[in-house]
């Protein structure tokens, strides 16, 4: 089973102390240890600074080549930051899930980072609110990325500096494990099972 | 009829009729002008969800300032280093050339080490991290030393700081362009073109950082430039536009259609087949590898631009030209300055909120510097220069030069 993730800097890794802290180098290691025998393969598309329209440019060599089952699109963070429009985002949004779907590829959307002040982005929850309807209106899961951050915060089990980091953005090895577990977590308890069959079949068929 | 089949000579050979009526040459105020105006311009897109960059051109036409400050880099590169190329021969235009390049690069690295402390001062001050996903900086925060090489090198740029490096690319493609564009206009462009297609046909570009590609890929972007030498090569020997109302009427009509299409939402024409263009040129542009729209929109405006605007000094005689045309003059300083300040900004207007009344002050304050910046450094220029011919007038007496002690 091959997993792509798609998405800016969160997803390349920066703040990890190491390539293998990112999220889905965690995620790979996790799938594996949890589903022995399956051959799961979890690339990493992460370019930072890139803005959604320009992972849809990505969506066919990076995602579509690649023949995943299972796609995350981790984005948004850089179109609230430069604010493109909330119709425009909707409308690319649109376009990349449904390229994937074209294609027979799951896709996971992940919701925005929480902020520790997020009043200097006046529209950022008008962002994440046409991510969760794009997500809505298209059937697919959105990952809570955000309330998970929130309740992290709030729980103190974290402390800002290990939640975000230096640069109070970027998941540390902690943060990002958690978002791995997390997801491995509802991978393999939900479309995990059914998509590894459909993989191991349609692997058979053309072998 | 003339200036027709002059202009057909030059597009086909490189040089006018023998006996066609040609414009002195001069200092072209358009060209500084219009480089000051898109040097403000670009200040304001750097700080992208300000209410005034919704007022730039990039809202209205497939093409906006990047294209217009490439395409004049070609058209003064020609005026200045093929000019330089014809008086004194390659080896002092190379050196020249080498000696601007330099202070390209080092322009370059400078800017982008005030970058990584303005933006590393802010993020520890601000605790906000969005800083450094807005301009792709966190290579440098999480490997200093990969990213460091990276950037000596040009193989890691950060947003914004990728204008640079294609011009550095660009100015030492240029006596290859200019020599080419000698022998035959036409035939360079054509060259020019085939190697864009391929470019995209095989997917070449430069890297920039472990996944990525430069944001201006050179292969695509020589083409404006070269069009930008074949305009400043046919300004150089005087070549004036002829009067071809029929393409005065298609660019005119072209600039229209991309206004008609920016401005609307969606597919208006309901022709099913064209969705997915009107969505590639509506939902962003391929600035990347440039597109037949940017290049027909670049090339309209260039053409009414060298037809109907006033050569000569006219822009320049108003005040607000005037101000415009020291800014174009001292591109680069003002270019530089523009990125600091713009990166500033954007910190600025998150800071505050994106308040309207902020924006409109920070929008107004930055290009105030850049405008004053670069009518300081032409005044600076112009009072160090006289200055200096009276100091050089008799040491130049004073040498012993040979040309003029055998001549007389």
């Amino acid at each position: 089973m091959t997993v792509v993730a798609l998405g800016s800097s969160a997803t390349a890794g920066s703040g990890a102390s190491a390539d293998d802290k990112s999220y889905p180098a965690v995620l790979q290691a996790e799938l594996r240890r949890r589903l022995p025998g399956a051959e799961v393969r979890v690339v990493n598309k992460g370019v930072g600074g890139q803005s959604a329209y320009d992972m849809l440019l990505r969506m066919q060599p990076d995602v579509i080549d690649e023949k995943p089952a299972i796609v995350i699109w981790q984005t948004v963070i850089n179109d609230a930051i430069r604010d493109i429009g909330e119709d425009k985002l909707g409308k690319i949004l649109r376009k990349g899930v449904s390229k994937a779907r074209a294609a027979g590829i799951e896709m996971i959307l992940m919701d925005l980072p929480w902020l520790p002040r997020e009043g200097r982005y006046p529209h950022y929850d008008d962002y994440r609110a046409v991510l969760a309807k794009t997500a809505q209106d298209q059937g697919i899961s959105l990952f809570p990325r955000y309330a998970m951050m929130k309740g992290w915060s709030n729980s103190r089990q974290f402390t800002p500096e290990e939640l975000v980091g230096m640069d109070g953005l970027h998941l540390v090895d902690a943060g990002y494990r958690c978002l791995a577990l997390r997801l491995a977590d509802g991978i393999v308890a939900g479309i995990g099972p059914v998509r590894i069959e459909a993989a191991g079949n349609s692997a058979r068929q053309t072998n | 009829m003339s200036s027709h089949s002059s202009f057909r000579r030059f597009l086909l050979l490189g040089r006018p009729a023998a006996d066609a009526v040609l414009a002195a040459p001069g200092r072209d105020a358009r060209i500084d002008v219009i480089r000051g105006l898109s040097l403000l311009i670009i200040f304001i897109n750097h700080m992208p969800g300000n209410v005034v960059s919704a007022y730039m051109p990039h809202n209205y036409g497939f093409s906006d300032a990047a294209d217009i400050f490439v395409l004049l880099a070609g058209v003064s590169a020609a005026l200045a280093y093929g000019g330089l190329i014809e008086q004194r021969g390659l080896a002092v235009a190379g050196l020249k050339l080498g000696a601007r390049i330099w202070t390209l690069y080092i322009a370059h690295i400078a800017v982008f080490i005030i970058v990584c402390g303005v933006v590393a001062t802010a993020v520890t001050r601000t605790q906000n991290p969005l800083y450094i996903e807005a301009i792709n900086i966190q290579p440098f925060f999480r490997d200093t030393v990969e990213a460091l090489i990276g950037a000596l090198t040009l193989t890691y740029q950060p947003s914004y700081l990728d204008i640079l490096p294609l011009y550095i690319v660009l100015l030492a493609l240029f006596p290859a362009i200019y020599y080419a564009a000698r022998l035959s206009p036409l035939l360079t462009l054509a060259c020019s073109l085939a190697i864009w297609q391929a470019a995209l046909a095989f997917e070449l570009n430069l890297p920039n950082g472990n996944a990525g590609v430069w944001f201006f890929n050179p292969f695509a972007w020589q083409v404006v430039f070269t069009l930008g030498v074949v305009i400043g090569r046919a300004a150089q020997l005087g070549i004036r536009a002829p009067r071809l109302p029929w393409i005065d009427v298609m660019a005119v009509a072209f600039i229209a259609f991309a206004w008609a299409v920016k401005i609307t939402s969606g597919n208006p024409t309901g022709i099913a087949a064209l969705n997915d263009w009107f969505d590639s040129v509506q939902l962003g542009s391929d600035k990347t590898n440039l597109a037949w729209t940017r290049l027909l929109h670049i090339g309209a405006l260039a053409w009414l631009a060298i037809r109907w605007l006033p050569a000569g000094t006219a822009l320049a005689k108003a005040a607000p030209g005037r101000m415009l045309a020291s800014a174009g003059q001292n591109s680069l300083h003002v270019f530089c300055a523009g990125i600091v300040l713009s990166i500033i900004g954007q910190i600025l207007l998150a800071e505050t909120s994106f308040d309207p009344g902020v924006q409109l002050l920070i929008c107004a304050g930055g290009a105030t510097i850049l405008t004053g910046l670069g009518i300081f450094l032409s005044w600076y220029r112009s009072i160090t220069k006289r200055g200096a011919s009276a100091e050089s007038a008799p040491a130049r007496g004073a040498q012993p030069s040979r040309p003029s002690f055998s001549s007389r």
